[in-house]
């Protein structure tokens, strides 16, 4: 069997909420070892973030928790106690990668910086993602994914055109992005110690990762000191393009006519009146819009994609999140895994985007329940005994629960 | 000045496509010796090839691709399955070359039935998942600004470049990623995909507010937001500064939801009597998570950009643009220059395919 990339490699993770966790999911995915840190008083929220009252251990318990943190390993750690830093120290020493999200402050305050982790391991690659840096006058903001977004200028750039309101990603886009980034920080690090032998600390802002992703909106603004407009469903590259209402509850099909002549194929493949030279060239695109409009609002949207696919046009469903899970293609692609969970029956679950077709990457397991690797990593890979151990759990730096668990 | 991370790593970027271009840009930028086979007709807008292909040396040699692709440590491409012009056989390369990294970066992967359908972004982005979160609730589903399904399968790309050949440096083999645009957004759906999947309910797009601490409203000068969780939501409900506020219908985590409306109102009033900075100054101080929506001109003259060096300065013949550079610090980047299409052909064609023979 091929190695994975990352086979060897062993990350102490430091990360919660969104972004950190899902750069971790990846490193697992390719190969790592991955150590997710949490303190009994300060876990990672996300296990705690959907109330689910009258759940017994609703930390263990959150498929959303377990989708972006599985083939992790949980050790509990209280940072904040000396006992709980010592411990950490040792664990850097077996560690390739330190990761965090924590605001800019955090891991200074707690006395773990850079400086004292080469301390622990001259080599160590530590990765901090806050949502704007360690440096500048903006470092002491707090960033979550949608913040990042607005922050990015992204939200500016979009909006239905029509009354100025920039609107959100429906989701906290800035998060995946980061994370993203970070395993790729994370991998040329590796690299960089490979050929030099030398550690790195690399400081990502999350907010200048996603401003990254709409470079070209910075070239108009310094070249030409233009304002990109909020375009709805538009693209004015291409002949024409929208939305459009189908047939059932709240169904959509995007269209792409990149050109005069994917509209004629459109016209063709849904029977519409194809001619427009007697449109007057401003009303063109609200024409193209209420032909296709008319069209599809009485046609199955699969059928529809299907049809216009096959005529050779970028036709794609708005599939919504239980859609999605049902998509023929991804079903194809065996996208969707149920993993076996201790206290929840399966669900489907995204396997790696990145399909390293020798390597093959597969979920192994569930993400793990709260400190399930607390004697595994303390006693199989520092070498703590039975007393110092019991030490820790007296002392609260470990434990199998958190401690007052509330709501996010 | 350390060397950069990908000095000597040679990158052959195929395909034409903003993914591809994307991906190949972070390579180009940490030291890889980066070259695009410039497609027959480009496809990227004039501003999106000042700021994709900067850092690149172009060739335009469709007859030597297969043994400029030899050539390479890592090839990156984005000819679909079927596609009439496929310019590389990526199994045939693996067998070729066992430590060459290819990566495929198209709409929905290698295989199964839509593989050779064409798309577009807002396709991509539809087919992604997103599409159906974004937007007002009362307007059809709303594509995002720029290219965003385009961008997140290049960042894939990237880090997916990087890794192999990571893995091709420890273990002496490369492999062949298959990305699939609509993989790379299908997993990335929040809490939303997880819980559709397991209530079998769809969420819907709720346009700017998840609820009242957790969304975007007008401010005094635009448009500024807050996304509180619950253990910032007395910080935040103390700026609000409103007796109502303590009442246990607030408090309450279980009972707020119920009252979101109301709350709404408050935070629409606070908003509006507030600047984007006063609001920014309040969060950093108080530990509230609020942000305002910033423009690209905004972040052109953003004190924490320019101390931290985040722009990267590209001459072009309508003048300097400045555009997003490194996209984090801690190792050494290379602005690039922009050349023009096929420029480097014959500087490359010896370079490269002497290498090889």
């Amino acid at each position: 069997m091929k190695k994975l990339p990352l086979d060897g490699v062993r990350v102490a993770d430091l990360t919660m909420m969104w972004a950190g966790p899902y750069a971790t999911r990846i490193l697992a995915e390719m190969g790592a070892e991955v150590i997710k840190i949490e303190s009994p008083r300060a876990w990672d929220n996300i296990r705690t973030l959907i109330p689910q009252p009258g759940v017994e251990e609703p930390w263990n318990s959150s498929y959303y928790f377990n989708d972006y943190n599985r083939d992790k390993k949980s050790l509990t750690l209280d940072l904040a106690q000396e006992a709980g830093k010592a411990t950490f120290l040792k664990l850097v020493k077996h560690c390739d990668v330190v990761i965090e999200n924590y605001r800019a402050d955090v891991l200074d305050s707690l006395g773990l910086g850079y400086e004292v982790l080469t301390t622990a391991r001259p080599d160590i690659i530590l990765v901090s993602m806050a949502g704007y840096g360690k440096t500048g006058p903006e470092r002491a903001q707090v960033g979550f994914g949608p913040i990042i977004e607005q922050m990015s200028a992204l939200t500016s750039l979009t909006g239905y055109g029509d009354d100025g309101v920039p609107i959100k990603t429906g989701l906290s886009y800035g998060d995946p992005v980061a994370g993203m980034a970070a395993v790729t920080a994370a991998v040329l690090a590796l690299i960089k110690r490979r050929k030099t032998g030398e550690g790195t600390f690399i400081d990502l802002a999350q907010r200048e990762v996603l401003s990254t992703f709409i470079g070209e909106a910075f070239v108009a603004a310094s070249l030409r000191g233009e304002t990109t407009a909020q375009r709805g469903n538009r693209e004015a590259r291409y002949f024409a393009q929208g939305v459009y209402r189908c047939a059932g509850d709240e169904q959509w099909l995007a269209v792409s006519m990149r050109t005069l002549g994917e509209w004629r194929s459109v016209a063709k493949a849904l029977d519409l009146t194809e001619e427009l030279t007697d449109v007057p060239k401003e009303a063109r695109l609200d024409e193209v819009d209420r032909r296709i409009g008319a069209a599809l609002a009485s046609m199955d949207p699969q059928e529809a994609m299907e049809r216009l696919a096959k005529a050779g046009v970028p036709a794609g469903r708005v599939l919504n999140t239980v859609d999605i899970h049902n998509d023929p293609h991804l079903e194809a692609r065996g996208y969707w895994v149920e993993l076996p969970h201790p206290r929840m029956a399966p669900w489907k679950q995204p396997r790696a985007s990145w399909q390293f077709k020798e390597a093959q990457p597969a979920m192994k397991r569930h993400a793990p329940l709260f400190g399930e690797h607390n004697r595994e990593i303390l006693s199989g890979l520092l070498g703590l005994s039975d007393a110092e151990i019991a030490e820790l759990e007296r002392l609260e730096v470990i434990a199998g629960a958190p401690v007052n668990p509330g709501i996010g | 000045m350390h060397e950069p991370v990908l000095s000597g790593v040679r990158v052959l970027e195929l395909g034409g496509s903003l993914p591809v271009a994307f991906a190949a840009k972070w390579l180009a930028g940490f030291g890889a010796d980066v070259v695009r086979v410039d497609p027959d007709s480009e496809t990227l807008t004039p501003d999106e090839q000042v700021y994709l292909l900067a850092g690149k040396r172009r060739v335009s040699a469709s007859f030597a691709v297969e043994s400029l692709a030899l050539a390479a440590d890592i090839v990156i491409e984005g000819d679909q399955l079927g596609s009439f012009l496929r310019r590389v056989n990526p199994a045939q390369l693996r067998r070729q070359k066992p430590s060459i990294v290819v990566v495929s970066i198209t709409p929905y992967g290698q295989d199964g039935p839509y593989a050779a359908n064409q798309a577009t972004n807002i396709t991509s982005f539809a087919m992604g998942g997103i599409m159906s979160l974004t937007g007002m609730p009362q307007r059809e589903p709303l594509v995002t600004g720029g290219s965003q399904s385009q961008y997140l399968g290049g960042l894939n790309g990237a880090g997916a470049a990087v890794t192999a050949y990571l893995g091709s440096l420890i273990h002496g083999e490369g492999d062949w990623v298959d990305i699939s645009i609509q993989e790379c957004q299908a997993g990335m759906l929040e809490l939303y995909g997880p819980g559709a999947a397991v209530s079998g309910v769809p969420s819907m797009r709720a346009g700017n507010h998840v609820r009242a601490q957790w969304a975007i409203y007008p401010c005094a000068d635009g448009f500024a937001g807050v996304c509180a969780l619950e253990r910032q939501t007395p910080a935040f409900f103390s700026l609000l500064n409103d007796p109502e506020l303590a009442e246990e219908r607030f408090r309450d985590p279980l009972q707020r939801p119920q009252h979101d409306d109301e709350l709404q109102a408050k935070c629409y009033a606070w908003f509006a009597d507030h600047t984007k900075q006063e609001i920014l100054d309040l969060g950093a101080q108080y530990k509230v998570p609020f942000g305002a929506v910033m423009t690209p001109a905004d972040l052109l003259g953003n004190a924490t950009l320019a101390e931290r060096g985040f722009f990267d300065a590209v001459a072009t013949p309508g003048g300097t643009a400045m555009i997003p550079g490194r996209p984090f610090l801690g190792l050494p980047w290379t602005p690039g220059e922009l050349h023009s299409a096929g420029q480097d052909t014959e500087e490359v064609m010896g370079e490269w395919l002497e290498a090889l023979s």
